[in-house]
């Protein structure tokens, strides 16, 4: 189709946009190899199966925000396919009479397909066009309290505007190329949208339709290689940064198991994150992944609740501060400034609740929870400088084993109970070790749920045993705090104890999911490998096996928090449903509930802190949501949960009850 | 500025309770830390340090354990840490120990501000600092709530004093002993490459003899002070039921307070 002098001058373009992309990638790459760590990339097969299933499906989309997810699949799809048609169209403007595949069959279904597709990408390019620049969606914007690139408002607004131009200017003119190929060559049933602006065309002069041809097919093709050079500065980039992120990220425990800290190697001197070369290549890679979709900040409990924190932000920041300092960073340097000058204010460092709900949220697999405990990392093992708060806490795990510093037995909570329960000393042969934990020990509150996990499994004639004094914090506090040197001690010193009660033969029962994940999915990682249950998987195991017979209270309504280390971290939602059916209430769902449930605002080691400065306490929105549900009871499965909706209950007046499933249970079992 | 820091380290009381023998740690050795008061201490050097230059010095005298204690200071950040132990040193009171910790000073040379807590959590006497500031013939500032002003070129600090019922600003010459109270800051968490650099540190042991001191001068023999370690006597407590209406328990609960002198 194209003349000898066009065939030239394509190739001078296409050679000259091929080296520019090629010197932007390669900045690119070299940004994300200056991170720490390396991308996964074990089982590649699987993994890219991982990023075509990503993109062909859509899922990680789809799940949130169906209308504009839509649009998005139109054109996603739609780029899927144009891969295809502008290399058949650079073959078919560049080979003599060459179409592809032919006038028969398959090139009717080809053109029909790309016609129909054409159209889909237009209108779902303007559907989002117009979502962002004349319904101006609130879901766009960034709350002025959090720190935010002063280049990333309007920033993001051009690049959108750059890239939806783009999209319409590619694809627009590939279908508007087809109008005029129809109006010279004839009509095309199996090309009806081509068809309606070719009628238009038909009267024009035919040197007017042979230029309009040419002139259709440059733009089409020229914009792409005009765009290739620029995709690593653009958000745009998500296109194949999204599937690659998905594809390189580690494979964790759970999503939320953070990696050991190698304290032995006495070369290293840098812990945690200070500046962004600190961070790992994923995390790096996070941020060319990012869309800016803002879908993270939805999910974020700090972020719904007025504090300094974004995560989408986060991601931002870090992205325009690797497009402010591309070339410098990519030759070694751009590096001097702190993350928290730019990344990410103090306050909202330490707002994060580790719920996890924004990695979750991430269609491209984004984790800027572990950005965040990376800073905590360095805050605290570098700098030194964190909330003060903490350090009561911190003391408390390495003088007394417990973070609220006390120096009592943690057999107390037994005393009250009409059955013994036995030390792991007493009854060396058990069957189950229960993992009371600190909360579960010293906590008031958490000690009735102890108690009634005790009970339950006496009844139900489980042979276990305690740790009793032995037992110590799982250090999950302060490995979210950033104080990985400390829980390295912890983990080490029970990963000791637990070896030594021969713990790894058997199975772990416990009351708190944050110990739950420590041991569960965190420890392996330093040699203690271990069977972990959530009291309500074994209460729910000995319903469905018939060894607890509950008859309780029908007609009352229960809703149930999932608690963000048994749900999002542990994968487990039906297990405390079901325990929580068995006794006897009605189970009304929050709106978030299981993998979008809204934390209770305790994780992270928030807990043992002031909460950061925003509109409300977090707590204080998820238990409006409770009680907005009508039910009587709030069911809890972690003492932390307990103690933060208890807390907001009391403030509320007390309207519901709030009990963890066990003691719920408890109560409602035979005797 | 050269600063001196006197370091002790305690039993953590907070942790002790039936494990205590008498006035010593437990035999197994017990939770040893920090006396707390001087973390304050540590925090005030160190800061001191910053902002007007100079050297921190710890001293610390105790059993070789206490080292630990050493160990601590040098991880928050102090420059140096002398141990001074022997163990004929044992059972020193204040004085004693004052006279010690001057010799030991005196060998450190030249200083400008020596820092102390108001007290230490164990014997709790709040007079070895006092004695030290009296053996040395500098002036002392005791318990400091917040260091106003310190001038290295004019040689005067300037100190608010807590004291029960009034604040008190004290200016005083340098050098100067002060002690300070949980007021003045909010002692530093330990860095990871502080513990590091701490657990490289080889902290220097000084006995007698390095000192010039006869083992005849220290110890219990030179204390006048000696102590008899008393534990507090077991309470014994009965509880007692009383069944009844009302009237016949009130009856009854009144007879029983006036059998046993209660009222």
């Amino acid at each position: 189709m194209l003349s000898p002098i066009e065939k030239i001058l394509f190739a001078i373009v296409a050679v000259v946009s091929l080296y520019l992309a090629s010197v932007t990638f390669r900045r690119m790459i070299r940004i994300i190899t200056r991170g720490q760590g390396r991308l996964s990339w074990d089982r590649p097969a699987g993994r890219l199966m991982t990023g075509i299933k990503a993109v062909v499906s859509q899922n990680n989309m789809i799940r949130n925000r169906p209308f504009v997810s839509l649009a998005h699949t139109a054109i996603a799809w739609g780029f899927i396919l144009y891969v295809a048609v502008n290399l058949i169209d650079v073959l078919e403007g560049m080979v003599p009479g060459f179409v592809f595949p032919g006038e028969n069959a398959a090139g009717r279904i080809y053109r029909l397909l790309v016609d129909l597709m054409t159209a889909a990408v237009l209108a779902g390019m303007v559907v989002l066009l117009i979502r962002r620049f004349i319904v101006k969606s609130r879901t766009l914007d960034v709350a002025p309290q959090v720190k935010l690139h002063p280049g990333a408002v309007d920033g993001i607004k051009r690049d959108s505007l750059i890239v939806g131009f783009f999209i319409l200017g590619h694809v627009g003119f590939r279908l508007l190329g087809a109008s005029f190929d129809i109006a010279i060559h004839g009509p095309d049933p199996w090309q009806p949208v081509a068809a309606l602006a070719a009628g238009l065309l038909a009267d024009l002069e035919p040197s007017f339709q042979t230029a309009g041809l040419h002139a259709s097919w440059w733009i089409a093709v020229g914009l792409v290689l005009a765009f290739l050079p620029w995709f690593p500065y653009s958000k745009h980039a998500h296109l194949f940064m999204g599937p690659f992120n998905l594809m390189t990220s580690p494979d964790r425990n759970s999503p939320g198991a953070m990696d050991a800290l190698d304290f032995e190697d006495e070369s290293i001197e840098q812990f945690g994150a200070g500046r962004i070369t600190d961070l790992n290549r994923t995390h790096i890679t996070d941020a060319f992944a990012c869309i800016m979709c803002n879908r993270c900040q939805d999910a974020c409990p700090a972020y719904a609740t007025g504090k300094e924190l974004s995560p989408a932000a986060l991601e931002v920041n870090k992205r325009y501060h690797l497009r402010d300092h591309m070339k410098s960073l990519a030759t070694g340097g751009g590096d001097e400034e702190p993350l928290l000058t730019y990344a990410i204010s103090e306050s909202a460092l330490w707002a994060c609740t580790t719920c996890g709900a924004c990695t979750e949220a991430c269609p491209v697999g984004n984790e800027p929870m572990f950005d965040i405990l990376s800073m905590r990392q360095n805050q605290v093992l570098m700098e030194s400088a964190f909330p003060n708060e903490l350090k009561g806490a911190f003391t408390g795990i390495e003088r007394n084993g417990n973070p609220w510093q006390m120096a009592g037995d943690r057999m107390e909570w037994t005393e009250a109970l009409d059955f013994k329960v036995p030390t792991v000393a007493e009854n060396p042969d058990y069957d189950v070790l229960l993992w009371v934990g600190c909360a579960g020990a010293f906590d008031p509150g958490a000690r009735d749920t102890a108690r009634a996990i005790a009970t339950v499994m006496h009844r139900s004639g489980i042979d276990f045993a305690v740790l009793g004094n032995d037992e110590s914090c799982t250090g999950d506090l302060a490995r979210r705090a950033g104080n990985e040197y400390l829980f390295s001690m912890a983990a080490e010193g029970n990963i000791e104890t637990l070896n030594a009660a021969g713990a790894d033969r058997k199975r772990i029962v416990t009351g708190c999911p944050h110990c739950l994940h420590t041991l569960k999915n965190e420890y392996g990682a330093l040699g203690g490998r271990y069977e972990v249950m959530h009291h309500t998987q074994l209460i729910a195991d000995l319903r469905n096996d018939g060894r607890i017979a509950v008859n309780g209270e029908e007609g009352t309504r229960a809703t149930y928090h999932d608690p963000c280390y048994l749900g999002r971290h542990g994968g487990e939602y039906e297990a405390p449903r079901e325990a929580l059916a068995a006794a006897g209430p009605n189970l009304v769902e929050m709106a978030r509930s299981r993998n979008r449930s809204f934390c209770c605002g305790a994780g992270g080691a928030q807990v043992w802190k002031e909460e950061e400065e925003g509109r409300e306490a977090v707590s204080d929105n998820r238990f409006r949501e409770a009680r907005e549900t009508g039910a009587d009871t709030l069911a809890v499965g972690c003492p932390f949960c307990a103690r933060m909706m208890n807390d907001a209950n009391k403030r509320a007046g007390e309207p519901m009850r709030v009990r963890d499933i066990a003691e719920i249970v408890a109560e409602s079992m035979q005797e | 500025m050269n600063i001196i820091a006197l370091v002790k380290q305690t039993p953590d009381t907070a942790q002790l309770s039936a494990a205590m023998d008498g006035m010593r740690l437990s035999a197994e050795g017990g939770p040893r830390i920090v006396n707390p008061w001087d973390e304050y201490t540590l925090e005030t050097a160190i800061q001191t340090r910053e902002e007007h230059g100079g050297k921190v010095t710890a001293l610390c005298l105790g059993p070789p354990e206490a080292a630990d204690a050493l160990k601590t200071a040098l991880a928050m950040g102090v420059d140096e840490a002398i141990l001074v132990s022997d163990p004929v040193m044992a059972d020193s009171d204040c004085l004693t120990s004052a006279r010690i910790l001057v010799a030991a000073i005196r060998r450190i040379g030249a200083f400008d501000l020596i820092v102390g807590g108001r007290a230490a959590i164990d014997g709790n006497t709040a007079a070895t600092a006092v004695q030290i500031a009296a053996l040395l013939g500098v002036p002392l500032v005791s318990y400091v709530a917040d260091l106003k002003s310190l001038d290295p070129s004019a040689r005067t600090i300037t100190a608010v004093r807590l004291l029960e019922r009034a604040r008190e600003t004290v200016t005083s010459r340098l050098p100067a002993l002060i002690t300070v109270v949980k007021e003045i800051n909010e002692p530093r968490y330990p860095s990871l490459i502080g513990i590091r650099k701490a657990a490289r540190a080889s902290i220097p042991v000084w006995k007698c003899e390095d000192l010039g001191l006869d083992a005849s001068a220290v110890g219990a023999g030179a204390s006048k002070v000696a102590w008899q370690a008393e534990l507090p006597p077991i309470r014994e407590a009965n509880v007692e039921m009383i069944d009844g209406g009302p009237e016949d328990a009130a009856r009854i609960l009144v007879d029983r307070l006036i059998e046993e002198k209660v009222i």
